[in-house]
């Protein structure tokens, strides 16, 4: 079938080309030619050559099948012929209906242009009645348009003239956004024709307007209206073009005259707060606080304050959304002026309880105006102020602290009077001991109550406050060793500028202080320190703001340490400014009379009275402030024996006065080596807080800075009897102050010894007197 | 602390002695004048040099003096000339002596008479020679005046070139010439110490509050002296701010008698005192990398001032006390019982 379609096309091709080599000839040559050349025997192909197809036929088939190729041709050609014949029929067939149609078409266009004629005359018909009807009823249009212009002004007109009712009625229903809504449609024309025609109209709605801003910023204040209503009272007052402004800096003022108030009435309130706790029980604060007028009790007040100021905060946050950082501005103000309450007052002394009631008090205000205003970033700012309130309270705790010891210490001193001094120096240690140990422990149960509390506040301090208590007593114990020093005169070596006052007044410190600061100072080393270690390291470890490399802050060892020293160089002061003391009553003794000239003695010399009544003085302070020692015998006490042979005896001495020089130069060298084999004689020993220590050292030092005086002078027999008679009337007085009879003989026969050594005889003088 | 008896001492004064003093113009050897306190036997000098490998302390020379010697100082220009204060009973003088030349023999010859400062009318208290170096003057200090001599040791002359009286409320007990300044002399009266200005014998100013026994001038910076007190130990002082000491040390159990700078290492000080002790002091005069030590008593800078060594191998109280100058590591001291030990304190200075 296909096959035969396709040779029918190209039979129709090959009709219908009526040229085939021209007509599109050249294209389909060109492409049949390759075919051409491949196979020559291809029938359909335009340049098919008979005669060698029928070579190649009868070249390549047998008979067979040249007989069958030829019927299939023939079969072929007869196809062929038929195709021809059914084309030319049916192209005869449609020439014949194409004649046919053009001859009905001449038929038919006979009378069509009559008929057009006819239809346009009557469409111009048409067209000029239609113009006719326009122009007859443009006029009343015209005059209709008029009409309804007018109309609308009219009632516009109406509108206006209808204003101020329409507004006095809107205010009435206090519809005032409708008010607004009205008054702004008829700003135009007021603008426009205000002055002339509306002259009153204007004004009244003018007026009524006015009073419609009056509410709004009536209701803008009115405390009481909802947030909402406020608000929208801001926008309508914007849209009447009112300074808004100046309202928002008038409100903020209120709002910080309000906060003023409550400032004032803080203050009043924390005053009253502290006078309740000064002056009666925890109990009375109801009791009392109702007396004070509005205010119940201090913190509900606040509290409701502090309540209202969030809510009003809150308020205009909704009513100005631009004045947030004024806002911030006040509140933050507002809480540095009550922290600075806090730290004014925390300049005085206070308990912790109360720093915490304000703190916690301020605290929860914190939070409550945390949660409206956030961006104040008032816990960090709380945190910062806390910690320094803290920090100085604790400092002022210590100062406070070291001030009452130094109060302890000098009270009594002013009160030197014979009567009462018995007891005074005893009491004026103990009341510096319990100063000392009670201060302490107060303040570190104060400072506990700080690290007990719960406050998130302080929580987060916990550590730096731990670390300040114990540089707080670090600090404390150091100035509390250079106030000591101060008070016996001596506080330029710790701090030579500040205490120039004080070193000048050396000689106007009582021994009596200097002894008893030696034993406080014991006393702090001893029991003070220990204790307060304990309770530092029950309750006040950790810490560790400063580092692990620094150490704990507070290091008892080194505070007992410099203790220990203070303590024992007071102890000496005391030694050596009661022996200087005892030294220059000496000195006077020796420097002024002319021993070389001395009468014979009638009695004993005064000097010894006066010795033996400082001495006296002496063991008063003593017995008051330092313990009985235990007696101890002094270790020379067992080669007493052997001094008393060798060394110059007393009742001996009138037959030396006789002896010559050699006799002199001999005994030299007899007690040379008596003292050679005598054992030493410790005079110098370490000094114990006790009694007898104290009172044997100081004796010993007089006994040592007399034989010195003796030595520097130069006795004529009645000097040295004059000396001898005083030593021998010393003897017993001394062994009564001291156990230790065994120095205190050793020491007066040194005396004696040295007097001795320095008498000079009458014959001798005359030999160097004539040598010179 | 407690220093074993490395000394060297030298036994050869029989009486007790308070005075001992450096043989500055020696330059050959170490060697000390020492003189004796007795009120009963003829007193003697003793010229002590320390034999050269300094193993033995050897008596070069023994001088009778007349009577008993409370003060005897070196001439720093001449080993042979030396002065000496003394006292017999009433009478009082001072005199400048010379040691004759000695031909190896050593018995007591008799001391050359130089110069007799007779012009006091109080008991002398000591004689200054000019600190260090050749010259005419010398003063010398009674208990109420100053005078300044020039002498003329040859021609054994001498003559008063000004005098300052410090009146009669007041006591002169000691004095020292500032090493620094020539013209600046400092007295010790009763419970200050007093300075005079040599051109105009004008008091110049004073220390208030220092009692003092004995003091000494820095060799090595000038304004800075050590004062022996009674009451307060050692303490250091700067001139320039007489008020409060610059320091304090401890000082002895009983009165300090004597403070001495070493002449080389300034921070080396010698005390010696009534408790039979001699300590050596290592304390650091405040420079200009002393003001971190304003601050607290725990700072460093106070802890280095310590006390380095105490001599105790004393049987009476030591009241001579002299550096060498020729050898700065080696003092002599002297205690009452004339037993002069001499002690070197090397390993002190190289600690340091």
């Amino acid at each position: 079938m296909d096959e035969k379609a396709k040779r029918t096309r190209e039979l129709l091709a090959s009709f219908y080309s009526t040229d085939p080599s021209a007509g599109g000839g050249a294209g389909v040559g060109a492409a049949v030619s390759p075919r051409k050349m491949a196979s020559p025997d291809s029938i359909n192909s335009l340049s098919f050559d008979p005669d060698v197809y029928m070579s190649l036929l009868v070249q390549k088939l047998n008979l067979e099948g040249l007989l069958q190729k030829h019927v299939e041709m023939a079969a072929e050609i007869k196809n062929l012929d038929t195709d021809l014949q059914m084309l030319v029929y049916e192209n005869y067939n449609k020439f014949i209906n194409a004649t046919d149609t053009i001859k009905r078409m001449k038929n038919n266009i006979v009378g069509m242009e009559a008929n057009m004629e006819q239809l346009l005359a009557k469409i111009t018909s048409v067209q000029s009645k239609s113009d006719l009807v326009n122009t007859s009823l443009f006029e009343k249009r015209e005059h209709i348009e008029k009409l309804h212009r007018t109309r609308n002004l009219l009632r516009k007109v109406q509108f206006i003239y209808d204003l101020p009712t329409r507004l006095a009625k809107c205010i009435k229903a206090e519809a005032y956004a409708d008010a607004v809504r009205f008054f702004i449609g008829a700003k135009p024309i007021f603008e426009a024709y205000g002055d002339s025609s509306f002259q009153d109209c204007k004004r009244a709605s003018e007026e009524a307007i006015d009073l419609v801003i009056k509410n709004l910023q009536a209701k803008i204040y009115l405390d009481s209206e909802p947030i909402e209503a406020r608000a929208e009272a801001v926008v309508l007052l914007k849209q009447l073009n009112f300074p808004v402004d100046s309202l928002k800096t008038k409100l903020l003022e209120k709002l910080e005259d309000y906060l003023m108030t409550l400032q004032d009435e803080h203050k009043e309130t924390g005053a009253s707060a502290m006078d309740t706790l000064e002056t009666s029980e925890p109990s009375d604060i109801g009791k009392l606080s109702d007396t004070i007028l509005s205010l119940k009790t201090p913190t509900d007040t606040n509290m409701a304050s502090v309540g209202e100021i969030s809510k009003i905060i809150c308020a205009y946050l909704i009513i100005f959304p631009d004045s947030e950082r004024r806002l911030i501005e006040l509140i933050q103000d507002l809480f540095t002026k009550r922290y600075g309450i806090i730290e004014q007052r925390v300049k005085e002394r206070m308990t912790s309880a109360d720093i915490l009631k304000m703190i916690r008090v301020i605290w929860e205000d914190v939070i409550l105006m945390d949660d409206v205003l956030a961006e104040a970033a008032l816990p960090a700012f709380s945190l910062e102020a806390a910690r320094s309130i803290i920090r100085q309270f604790i400092s002022t705790s210590f100062s406070h602290l070291l001030l009452e010891v130094s109060d302890a210490l000098t009270k009594s001193q002013p009160t030197p009077q014979k009567g009462s001094e018995e007891s005074s120096l005893q009491n004026t240690l103990e009341g510096s001991k319990k100063a000392v140990i009670q201060g302490s422990l107060d303040l570190l149960l104060e400072f506990r109550q700080l690290l007990d509390d719960n406050l998130e506040l302080l929580a987060k301090l916990r550590d730096l406050i731990v670390d300040w208590v114990q540089e707080g007593f670090q600090g404390f114990f150091q100035k509390l060793d250079e106030q000591f020093l101060g008070l016996c005169g001596r506080g330029y070596i710790a701090n030579p500028i500040s205490s120039v006052i004080d070193a000048v007044q050396v000689d106007k410190v009582q021994t009596g202080l200097v002894l008893v600061l030696a034993q406080l100072s014991v006393f702090i080393e001893q029991i003070a320190i220990p204790r307060i270690m304990e309770e530092i390291a029950a309750s006040f470890s950790g810490g560790g703001a400063r580092g692990y490399e620094h150490g704990p802050a507070f290091v008892p060892g080194e505070i007992c340490r410099i203790f220990r020293s203070a303590g024992e160089r007071f102890l000496l002061l005391y030694i050596n400014m009661k022996t200087q003391k005892i030294s220059i009553l000496l000195k006077k003794r020796f420097t002024t009379p002319n021993w070389t000239k001395h009468k014979e003695p009638r009695e004993v010399h005064m000097f010894v009275d006066l010795l033996l009544q400082e001495l006296e003085a002496v063991g008063i302070e003593v017995r008051q402030i330092l313990p009985q020692g235990l007696v101890r015998r002094h270790r020379h006490s067992d080669s007493t024996g052997s001094t008393n042979s060798s060394r110059s005896n007393p009742t001996r001495e009138d037959k030396l006065t006789r002896t010559n020089t050699q006799r002199v130069r001999s005994q030299f060298l007899e007690s040379h080596l008596a003292k050679l084999f005598e054992q030493k004689m410790e005079i110098f020993t370490k000094v114990q807080y006790t009694q007898e220590s104290v009172i044997s050292t100081i004796i010993k030092f007089c006994l040592k800075s007399l034989q010195e005086f003796v030595r520097l002078q130069t006795f004529n027999r009645s000097g040295f009897q004059q000396i001898q008679l005083d030593i021998e009337f010393l003897k017993n007085p001394l062994k009564e102050f001291v156990d230790d009879d065994a120095a205190i003989d050793f020491l007066l026969k040194e005396v004696i010894g040295a007097a001795h050594e320095r008498r000079v005889y009458l014959q001798l003088f005359f030999k160097f007197n004539v040598i010179q | 602390m407690r220093g074993a008896s490395t000394g060297i001492v030298y036994g050869g004064l029989k009486y007790q002695a308070r005075c001992i003093a450096d043989v500055k113009a020696d330059t050959d050897h170490t060697s000390f004048l020492a003189g004796t306190l007795s009120l009963k036997e003829e007193n003697e000098v003793h010229l002590i040099r320390l034999s050269t490998p300094g193993l033995e302390l050897v008596c070069e020379g023994l001088f009778y003096h007349p009577n008993e010697i409370w003060d005897l100082k070196s001439c720093p220009f001449n080993p042979r000339i030396f002065s000496t204060v003394f006292t017999s009973g009433e009478t009082y003088g001072a005199s400048v002596w010379q040691i004759p030349q000695l031909n190896g023999q050593s018995n007591a010859p008799q001391l050359e008479h130089l110069i007799s400062l007779n012009e006091h009318s109080f008991k002398i208290k000591c004689v200054l020679w000019w600190p260090s170096g050749k010259n005419d003057k010398l003063i010398s200090i009674d208990e109420g005046n100053l005078f300044l001599w020039s002498i003329d040791t040859s021609n054994k002359m001498a003559k008063v070139i000004s005098q300052e009286s410090v009146g009669m409320r007041h006591n002169l007990s000691g004095g020292a010439w500032d090493p620094h300044d020539r013209n600046a002399v400092a007295g010790i009266c009763d419970s200050s110490l007093e300075f005079w200005d040599l051109r105009t014998m004008k008091k110049t100013s004073s220390i208030e509050q220092a009692h003092a026994r004995d003091f000494d001038y820095n060799p090595k910076k000038q304004h800075l002296l050590v004062t022996a007190e009674d009451i307060s130990g050692i303490r250091l002082w700067d001139l320039r701010s007489p008020k409060f000491p610059v320091k304090e040390l401890p000082g002895h159990a009983h009165w300090t008698w004597v403070v001495r700078h070493n002449p080389e290492y300034d921070e080396l000080i010698l005390s010696s005192g009534t408790d039979s002790t001699v300590n050596l002091w290592l304390a650091h005069p405040p420079g200009a990398d002393d003001l971190m030590s304003e601050s607290p008593v725990d700072s460093p800078k106070r802890s280095k001032d310590s006390l380095l060594n105490s001599y105790t191998d004393y049987e009476d109280s030591v009241y001579g006390l002299a550096w060498s100058t020729r050898d700065p590591s080696i003092f002599a001291s002297l205690s009452y019982d004339g037993r002069v030990v001499v002690e070197w304190v090397k390993s002190y200075i190289r600690r340091k």
